[in-house]
Order: structure tokens, then sequence, then C-alpha cells
């Protein structure tokens, strides 16, 4: 009864804090906003582009109508391949490359003469090609025929070693189902800046927790509210459990208040599994808390526990890579030993759908990190206890 | 009956001896003061009854029961005025008494008369509604107590309720200290005003050094000093030279400079205040007043220890 009746005061006293409600509620809004829309082009990637078809020149070496490959054009007439190239039969090599030029055409394709007659005679295929200004329609392009040549080329190596027979074996086809498209984020998305600062602002406050934590425990040793208390018939333990409950309480509410504002507000998506999210949140609550009171036991003053906690807070946001994402580099290696790490690559990974099985690893070391900073926080609360 | 007993009660910081082997006991519905300067070990000990210290040795026991055993069960009984104010400056009043009472497990209907009664008694029903920053510090001093008398302890320790507030507000405690004893509540009352001791209780233990070195009632106290007799001559042109004579004098046993006043003790001035009228004379003193006081507590504490209570 004494642990309720503290956590509910320790509540009361909590909200009527004007400037702690601003930090806690207000301020990772507004960081997920500003953040959020000013770096919408730094971090995140934008959307796949549509591939539009490239005009291709075709040009038959041999010259005319009766020189026309029929393999080149049964490859051009296939429907998944006028999906990337539209061909245009040109007479010249000289009219391909005025066109290619021009912009007529933004890519070539040289036939040589006899181009059939040599494929069939067990000889390699070969084309040769113009490339246009644009990179890109000259890799849809080039993909596009060396895909072509290469398939001959197989065939003609199959054909060799394994004699006419090779050719009689049905090819695989697509309805098969030899490959299985795979989802490894949300359907080919990537996350958002928004997405991005919303996990890596939520992360960030809540480590900030612990500074909750410190105004909590110092202000009743300050107010020497503290020293009545411990002359009550209250156990210290229930004191102690009694007010981070409070806090904790506190928190999780910032935490929800953070996901459905920043949900509602600026559209944030925090993907497809709410429950393990909370569950992450929840664990983060406890592992910033108990840090937070592990050093709050060992401080003498709550300026000292503050700075120490403000510190860590900044260098393990900044080291997990939540002010940006980090390169490969031995920072991005540090980045792993942080709390903040685990839980943040985890909700975004939950954001671009990922499987559980990408995600329950984080949450495995989660739960050993909290598991062992509540070891800590246990013994160091038995070795000092919390008193004037 | 007894209500509260310490026996050679011993405490330690590291290798600094705080409470020396201290023994008094408490009867039930008597005001017991506990009198002594900064540092003489009245908040240590007052701790170590209320269980917030553990004794290094000896025994505490209050209501029969042992602070080191039942410590739970002693702090129902006890009510604790801090030396420091004990409050929250954001929280209401009533709801500082509502929490404190509710720790102390009052609920419901009982909590609310209890609010009101504690809010009564300390005078400050009508400002129950606001916060304790907008109070005097008399007024922050009578919510501290309001905190601690709610659950109606038996034993109600007041460990310096007075300091640094004006003599009203230190007139009106000292009048709710009588008053709650005649209600019933036996008071450990500490302080190193010697006049708010004198004046409000029935016995005295006097402690230095964490030593208890007096106990009794005020006139008993008294009773041992009663052969020294203490002349206070008020004089312009106090030297050295006049203080060290009057020191040489081998009858008067202390003597004193307080601001323009010379405080001498001696076992009768009937004999020798012709000898000293002739001392201040000699060396031009010119008397303004001359007063021959009776022994009081402070003269007590300044014969036990040769220092005064404010030293």
């Amino acid at each position: 009864m004494n642990t309720w009746t503290i956590m509910i005061y320790e509540l009361r006293r909590l909200f009527r804090s004007r400037s702690m409600l601003l930090n806690m509620f207000l301020l990772p809004l507004v960081l997920i906003f500003l953040l959020g829309a000013s770096l919408s082009g730094v971090v995140g990637m934008k959307e796949a582009d549509e591939i539009d078809p490239v005009r291709v020149a075709v040009v038959n070496a041999a010259g005319g109508e009766a020189g026309t490959s029929a393999m080149i054009t049964a490859f051009l007439e296939a429907p998944e391949v006028k999906d990337l190239i539209i061909a245009h039969k040109t007479e010249s090599r000289a009219a391909a490359e005025r066109g290619l030029r021009t912009g007529k055409y933004a890519y070539a394709v040289i036939v040589p003469s006899g181009f059939d007659e040599e494929v069939q005679r067990g000889e390699r295929a070969r084309l040769e090609f113009i490339l246009g200004k644009n990179h890109t329609d000259n890799l849809v392009a080039g993909t596009a025929f060396d895909n072509f040549l290469s398939t001959i080329n197989y065939k003609q190596s199959a054909v060799v070693a394994l004699g006419p027979e090779a050719l009689a074996v049905p090819p695989v086809t697509a309805e098969a189902g030899a490959v299985v498209m795979g989802d490894l984020n949300n359907g080919g998305k990537t996350y958002t800046a928004s997405q991005f600062y919303a996990a890596s602002m939520l992360m960030m406050f809540l480590l900030y927790t612990g500074l909750t934590v410190t105004g909590s425990l110092f202000s009743d040793k300050e107010n020497h509210t503290l020293f009545r208390i411990n002359s009550m018939p209250v156990k210290g333990s229930q004191l102690f459990i009694g007010k981070m409950l409070g806090v904790g309480l506190v928190s999780i509410l910032q935490c929800l208040a953070i996901i459905v504002l920043s949900d509602r507000l600026f559209g944030v998506y925090w993907g497809n599994r709410p429950g393990l999210l909370l569950l992450f949140c929840l664990l983060m609550i406890i592992a910033s808390m108990t840090f937070s009171i592990v050093i709050c036991l060992f401080s003498k003053t709550s300026a000292s526990a503050t700075n120490v906690i403000n510190v860590l807070t900044v260098v393990m946001t900044f080291v997990s890579g939540g002010m940006a994402p980090l390169p490969d580099s031995w920072v991005n290696s540090i980045g792993a030993f942080t709390v903040n790490h685990w839980a943040q690559q985890a909700i975004i990974r939950m954001m671009l759908h990922s499987g559980l099985k990408q995600i329950l690893p984080n949450l495995w070391v989660m739960c050993l990190i909290c598991a062992v900073l509540l070891c800590v926080m246990t013994v160091s609360y038995r070795k000092v206890g919390y008193h004037e | 009956m007894a209500l509260a007993v310490l026996t050679d009660v011993v405490k330690r910081y590291d290798s600094k001896l705080i409470v020396d082997h201290v023994n008094f006991s408490l009867q039930e519905g008597e005001i017991f003061g506990l009198l002594g300067p900064n540092g003489a070990g009245k908040s240590t000990t007052i701790s170590m009854i209320c269980g917030l210290l553990k004794a290094d040795s000896g025994e505490i026991m209050i209501d029969g029961l042992s602070v080191r055993e039942k410590p739970l069960e002693v702090k129902k009984r006890i009510g604790l005025v801090p030396q420091e104010l004990a409050l929250y400056e954001n929280m209401s009043a009533a709801e500082n008494v509502s929490f404190f009472g509710k720790l102390y497990g009052l609920r419901g209907k009982l909590l609310k008369e209890r609010i009101q009664e504690a809010l009564e008694f300390t005078g400050l029903s009508d400002r129950a509604r606001d916060k304790p920053s907008t109070f005097s510090g008399g007024m922050k001093r009578r919510l501290n107590i309001a905190c601690a008398i709610m659950h109606r302890p038996r034993l109600i320790i007041m460990d310096e309720p007075t300091v640094g507030i004006d003599p009203q507000s230190r007139n009106h405690i000292l009048e709710s200290v009588k008053t709650l004893n005649k209600l019933g509540s036996t008071i450990i009352y500490t302080s190193h005003y010697m006049e708010e001791v004198a004046a409000v209780c029935d016995r005295v233990a006097i402690m230095d050094k964490g030593h208890i070195i007096a106990c009794g009632t005020e006139g008993e106290l008294r009773e041992r000093v009663a052969h020294e007799e203490k002349i206070v001559v008020k004089a312009a042109n106090i030297t050295p030279a006049l203080i060290n004579e009057l020191r040489q004098h081998p009858r008067i046993s202390r003597v004193e400079v307080v601001q323009d006043a010379v405080e001498m003790y001696l076992p009768s001035s009937q004999n020798e205040l012709q000898d000293i009228l002739f001392i201040i004379a000699k060396h031009e003193g010119v008397i303004a007043s001359l007063n021959i006081e009776e022994p009081d507590l402070e003269t007590l504490f300044l014969s036990l220890t040769g220092r005064t209570l404010r030293d």
C-alpha cells in the first residue's frame, strides 16, 4: 500500500513540473518534426525510380531487310523486352551515331552480318554496342542485350559439351517457382528521415528518463523529505520501488505519446508490430532507469549525476548512429556496445517489416543488458542504500 | 511507566565517538528536554531513537519494543519533527499532511479528519490549499510539525523546532508543545536554547561531546550549582588588566566577558563583593549596573564543561 501511495504522489509531483512536461512530451515531437523535415534528403533513401523503356537503334551490318537477324527480331519482340527496349531499325551505323548525338536514340546495337548463321554454326554470339549519353539507359539496354548474348552463349556451350540433345531439355520457366521473392523490407521500401529520427529521438528521450530518475531520487534528499519518510513505518524498498514505478509510468506515457502523436501529426509509420515496439521501449526504459539509479547511488550530488547522465546519453546517441546513420567504421562498431543501438535497429527493422528472425536477436541482447543492469542496480542498492 | 529507555547507547562515525554510552529513560506523559551545544550528539541520539541510524552498541526500547528488532512497529509510535524543514514545496499544505498521513496508514474519513485537526492545531487551516513556497519561515515550521502529529503518535520528537524563526512563531510552537503534552503525547524536545528547554520541559538531560553530563528536573539541576552565584557587572572601560586581576582572585572560579558585561562565578557574593568593586575602581572601570543572579542551566553547563551552550 505504501508503494502505491508513494507512486501516486510521485506521479502528481512529476506532472506538476511544467519544465519536465515540456522536456518529456513536447521537445521530442518538435525535434522529430524539425530533423525529419530538414534532413529528408540526407537520411533515408528515395523510392526506386520507374525504368522508362530505352530507345535503341538496331543496325544490321549486312544492310536491308534480307539481312535482319531473326534471333534479334524474336528477342526484341518478346513482351518483357518490349517493356525495356523500344527498337528502331536503322539503316546504317552513321545514322545510329547521329541519332545518339541528337538524342533521338539512347543506345545503339550493331548486328554483325551473318549473326544467325554464326550462332547456328556453333560459334560465339557477338554484338556491337554504342553507348548513349544517359548512364541509366546504357545500363538498362546493356543489361538486356548482355542477358540475350549470355543465354545464347550458354546454349552454345551446352551443345558443345553435351551434344545437341542438351537443347531438348525444356528450360526452367518462371511458373516453376524456382525463385521465391523475399521481403527484407516493407515491399522494397526504405525508411524516411522522419521515421529514422522518430526512432532515434524516442531512444534518446527514453535514455533521458535517467534525468527524471535523478531528479526524483535527489529531490527527496535535498528537501529532507527522505529523512522524514525514513522515520516513518515505510520500508526502504517500498519507498524506492514506489518512486521508480512513478518515474517508469511517466516514461511509458511519454513513449506512447511520442509514438501516437508522431504517427498522427507527422505520419511516421512505426511498423507492423506494435506489441514488440512497446516491449523494446519498455526494455529501453528499464535499461535507462537502472543505469541512472546506479549512477545516482554512487553520486554525492544531483549536479554530478545529471552531468554524467547527460554526457552518456549524448555520446550513446551519437555512437549508436542516432544523430545520423554512420558509415562502416570503428565508431559504428563501438555503437554495438550502446543500449539504444539494439533497440533503435530493431525499431527500424520493424518499420521495414523485417521478419521476426531479424528482430529477435536484438530482443535477446536487450533482455541481457536489462538483466545485467538490474543485477548491478540491486547489488548497488544493497551496498549503498537510499537515505540522507 | 517508562515509554523510552536508552541503555549504554554508542554511535561512532569512523573512529569518532559521537554518542558515548548514553543512558536515560523517559516517562509516559512527560516533556523531556535534550539540551546541548551544536555537535553534542543530540540529533544522532534522536536519529537512533527513530530507527534512522543503528546504534553500534546498547539498547533503545520504545513502548517495550526494541528499535533494533521492531523498527517499523516503533516508527508507528513516533512522530518526528526534523530539524530541517521536510516538506514538498510543490504540493499544498493539505497534500503534504495527507501524503505523510497515508504513509502512517491513515485512510478515508479518518485521514480527512486528522488533516483538518493537524492544520487547525498548527493554525494553518485557512492556508490548507496553499503551497509551502508561499509560507513564511514560521508557517513552514508549523506545517513541519503538522506532518508529524497527524497520526497522534505516543512519542513526539522535536529536533530544534524553533531554529531560524521569529519570536511570535517560536511562542506558538512552544505553546503547541505544551498542548500536545496535555493531549497525552510524550515529547522529546531538543534545543541549544536553554530558555526554551527550561520553559517547556519537565526533565532535562544536558549533552556534551556525546555524553549525558547531567539529567534531572530544572530544580534538581539548579541545585547542583546552588553553591555558585553569578555576578553580572555592566561597566565601561573594561580592560584586560581588570579581567586578569579578577581572574586571579582566589574566590572567583570563572570570569567571562559578554559584550560590555563581566560575568563572575563564585561561591558567595556576600564576602567578595567589596573586593570586586575595589578591583573595578582600581582599574578605573565605570559601573553602570550590578546584578547577582540565581544559577540557571547555562550556569550548570558552564560549570560542568567550562564552555557556554552557544560556544
